[in-house]
């Protein structure tokens, strides 16, 4: 059952959000950390990997996986990513109930925010600087990662398409810039950026689980007050672009089975709350569940690919269409994914898809209240601003009406259509 | 009336219900107190592997093309009216389904409606409908799925080791079959498949969420009628002991080397105990896991990187060790991960790397009691295993140094050993 979440905050765009669950069996605990997007971008993609593989007391991978194998199998992540113009960097743990551990009642949880505290706040560094060797690894192995993405066509896709289309925002930032900023950090850039990021990231810390949230909390105070006189949060502002005023076309070649179309459109939004239940509705009816446009007329009625979806960037005001086709079938799947947003343009969808897209949405989000995951997942979406509990999401979609729909497909304008194609003499075995 | 049998656990305060159901049908229901949501998954014992069965009293095996069972898992949402897609959309349910190597899955959540979503569950699946045309067109979707798979380098990665350590077991063939082998799938051998496997006796229907046990038989009672159960036998493939190629690469438009590395178990019965799984769990920790001297090596030897795994991969008639990860010498990682072995099967795995991993896996294990959708699944894997859902943690509570040193030495044969590897383009 949803209980409220409890938001305080206990300094200048710093929040701490605590969520009780029922019968669960898990606490989780999530620092969430957002930065402007170009500032010291390369550092801050590679601090999260960084702070979470090593620290003063736990200099080395192994020390430091012991430590949370003793914490019953406490699971710890890290990652960064963009949400819309700021960059976010994620920590999270997760353990079991403090109840659930063998030797009776250990204090799981407070030895587990004590561990992430400890990573955050004391990383494997001296005198200005973090250490070189582990800094040499944690670079390549981030320069890895990145250029792994190439071995899911899917996700490469929409990446080049997302690039060539923000090319001129900072949203656009290139993969091979990145990479290259990437290999030039050092240990002294990466110190800098990790006291930048504490003193002017907008910050949010999460704890949610059916737990005592009492010594959690005091221990969070006094670590997150004490730095609280330097800092000096920085404005994170993204540039949202109405309308395309063009349609850029780009078709790149790879020896790949399957081509990649990916169809990017601005959806007028002006910020990410800017007719947003709106949007996200017709989002997911133009191209969401098996019942949408794209998926019965693309897939089931054409038989043109295994997938055809549509999915919104709420924080850059995006509406990307993905599909995987034969080369020879570019032309059908353009013109029928054209085809069925006139349909929605035209509200010429019917009441049962309205419905069904409606119902399907808004029982998704019901039961995001049924795990610490799932609410610890959701609320990282949006670190800072208004706290919106997914049942606030289901009145809002209920509320979307036929004509809201129609005007917001009205308000898409196609900015850019990238194919990843198979070559030529590639042809299907 | 059915019978019903309640399993606790008192460690987690929870139970489940189990239901002989008098149609024939298994069925399992958890549920779960202050939870908005309900999985279900009606499951049958039908995997790409089941390629060669036969009746009991039946002469001969039946051979049925490759994938087939992954394409009568698309087919039967099919009806001669509304598709099940069509029906779910009234619910609001968010239906899938899949298809591994050992079992078929239909699956729905929802926050309401849950009776009308299982209605159209248990209808669909025991309806089928195959006919020329709609399996003609679904040649078209699944030879998209098929050539999308062929670009996944993970997923080609798995096939390309599987191929080089079986000879014969099918666990070789790709699951969703060749674009060549569905297009000899026809209604009649679909129907055959069908009628075969999704037999109520070789079936179960597991429940986990907001729901009770009466909610659910009240769906089942009139919508499941009464089956004669039947005795499928499946081929056991004698796979020989060696593999069939040490070493195979192709080439892929990837970013770096991919390798996986198979230790190939040889198995004398058909199927792994949980007790087993858990102890080469274990194992696999012991020599690779990420607190090890041996992995922080590797990773600083710029051997492997973050992407590297470890797997203790098994079903009917197969059970392999797998290592996989990027890596610029999988030759190399071969040549260690194998010394690495053979020293640890020398020395033992310590007392105190026992102790903290099997506290790892225990925690690991309780984690997975949240999410109904693993709970669910769990029930349907451990019913088709003949386990209870609640073993797991009591299972590693009750294992012994011992018995895990003694599977180490035995059960993991370096000499048995294939190495796959996709390069990149160009190299």
């Amino acid at each position: 059952m949803p209980v409220e979440p409890k938001v305080t905050q206990i300094g200048e765009k710093l929040r701490l959000l605590r969520v009780r669950t029922q019968n669960t069996k898990t606490t989780c605990i999530s620092v969430i950390l957002m930065m402007p997007l170009l500032k010291n971008t390369a550092e801050n993609t590679v601090l999260a990997s960084f702070l979470a593989h090593a620290s003063a007391k736990y200099p080395t991978l192994s020390r430091l996986n012991e430590r949370l194998e003793e914490l019953y199998g406490a699971i710890l992540s890290a990652d960064v990513s963009k949400l819309g113009e700021g960059y976010r960097l994620r920590f999270s743990l997760t353990c079991i109930r403090d109840d659930l551990a063998l030797a009776g009642e250990e204090r799981l949880s407070v030895e587990a925010l004590r561990l992430l505290l400890e990573l955050l706040f004391s990383p494997h560094a001296e005198n200005g600087a973090f250490d070189k060797t582990q800094l040499e690894t944690e670079v390549r192995l981030c320069v890895e990662d990145i250029e792994s993405e190439l071995n899911d066509k899917r996700a490469y896709a929409l990446s080049r398409c997302l690039e060539i289309m923000c090319a001129d925002e900072p949203f656009g930032v290139s993969k091979t810039e990145l990479l290259e900023a990437v290999r030039a950090v050092t240990p002294e850039s990466m110190f800098n950026a990790w006291q930048q990021l504490l003193r002017e990231a907008t910050v949010s810390v999460q704890v949610i689980g059916n737990v005592d949230f009492e010594p959690l909390e005091e221990m969070l105070r006094e670590k997150l007050a004490s730095q609280e006189g330097d800092r000096a949060p920085a404005e994170i502002q993204t540039v949202f672009v109405e309308a395309a005023e063009d349609v850029t076309e780009v078709t790149e070649e790879m020896d790949v089975n399957q081509s990649k179309l990916v169809l990017g459109f601005r959806t007028g939004m002006r910020d990410c709350d800017d007719d947003y239940f709106a949007t996200r509705l017709m989002t997911d009816l133009f191209g969401g569940g098996p019942y949408s446009r794209l998926f019965m007329h693309v897939r089931e009625k054409l038989s043109l690919c295994y997938y055809c979806s549509a999915r919104l960037d709420r924080y850059k005001g995006l509406l990307m269409v993905q599909s995987g086709i034969e080369r020879k079938n570019k032309d059908a799947a353009f013109n029928e994914i054209q085809k069925q947003l006139q349909v929605m343009q035209n509200g010429e969808f019917t009441d049962e898809e309205f419905a069904a897209s409606k119902a399907a949405l808004c029982d998704a989000f019901r039961g995001i209240d049924d795990t610490p995951e799932g609410l610890d997942a959701y609320y990282a979406m949006s670190p800072d601003g208004a706290v919106r509990t997914p049942e606030d999401m289901v009145k809002g979609l209920a509320a979307v009406t036929r004509e809201d729909v129609v005007r917001a497909a009205k308000r898409l304008t196609l900015d850019t259509v990238y194919l990843l194609a198979g070559k030529e003499e590639a042809v299907n075995a | 009336m059915p019978d019903i049998r309640e399993v606790k656990s008192e460690r987690l305060k929870e139970s489940y219900f189990e239901i002989d159901h008098p149609s024939g049908l298994k069925i399992l229901v958890y549920p779960k107190a202050n939870y908005a949501a309900t999985y279900a998954v009606f499951g049958t014992r039908y995997g790409s592997i089941d390629t060669e069965f036969r009746l009991r009293g039946e002469e001969n095996f039946t051979c049925v093309p490759e994938g087939i069972a992954h394409f009568l898992e698309h087919k039967l949402f099919e009806s001669e009216d509304l598709d099940a897609f069509e029906r779910y959309a009234k619910t609001g349910a968010s239906a899938n389904a899949y298809t591994s190597f050992d079992k078929t899955c239909y699956l729905f959540s929802c926050t309401g409606k849950f009776q009308e979503s299982l209605e159209i569950l248990l209808d669909f699946v025991t309806h089928p409908y195959f006919t020329e045309k709609t399996v003609q067109k679904e040649q078209g979707i699944i030879g998209q799925e098929i050539q999308m798979c062929r670009d996944e380098a993970g997923w080609e990665a798995l096939f390309s080791l599987l191929r080089a350590m079986y000879k014969t077991h099918p666990v070789r063939i790709d699951i969703a079959g060749t674009v060549e082998s569905i297009a000899e799938i026809t209604p009649e051998l679909l129907y055959k498949c069908y009628e075969t496997f999704y037999n109520f006796s070789n079936m179960v229907l597991c429940v986990a969420g907001n729901v009770t046990p009466d909610e659910v038989l009240s769906v089942a009672d009139r919508l499941l009628k009464a089956q004669k159960p039947l005795q499928i036998e499946r081929k056991f493939h004698r796979e020989p002991r060696e593999v069939a190629e040490s070493y195979t690469e192709e080439t892929l438009s990837v970013a770096f080397p991919i390798f996986s590395l198979g230790f190939k178990e040889a198995v004398a019965t058909p199927e792994r105990s949980l007790r087993e799984i858990l102890i080469s769990d274990l194992i696999l920790e012991a020599i690779a896991g990420k607190t090890s001297a041996f992995y922080s090596e590797l990773l600083e030897a710029g051997l492997i990187n973050t992407s590297f795994e470890k797997e203790y991969f098994c079903g009917y008639g197969y059970a392999a060790w797998i290592f996989t990860g990027e890596s610029p010498d999988g030759r190399e990682v071969q040549k260690r991960i194998t010394e690495r072995i053979l020293e640890l099967q020398k020395t033992g795995i310590s007392e105190a790397d026992f102790e903290r991993i099997r506290k790892k896996l225990y925690g690991r294990s309780i984690m997975t009691f949240n999410d109904i959708d693993g709970i669910a699944n769990s029930m349907v894997s451990a019913y088709f295993c003949g386990e209870g859902l609640f073993d797991e943690p009591e299972i590693l509570q009750s294992l012994t140094l011992d018995e895990v040193n003694a599977r180490l030495r035995s059960a993991l044969q370096t000499d048995c050993a294939s190495l796959s590897v996709i390069k990149p383009e160009g190299e």
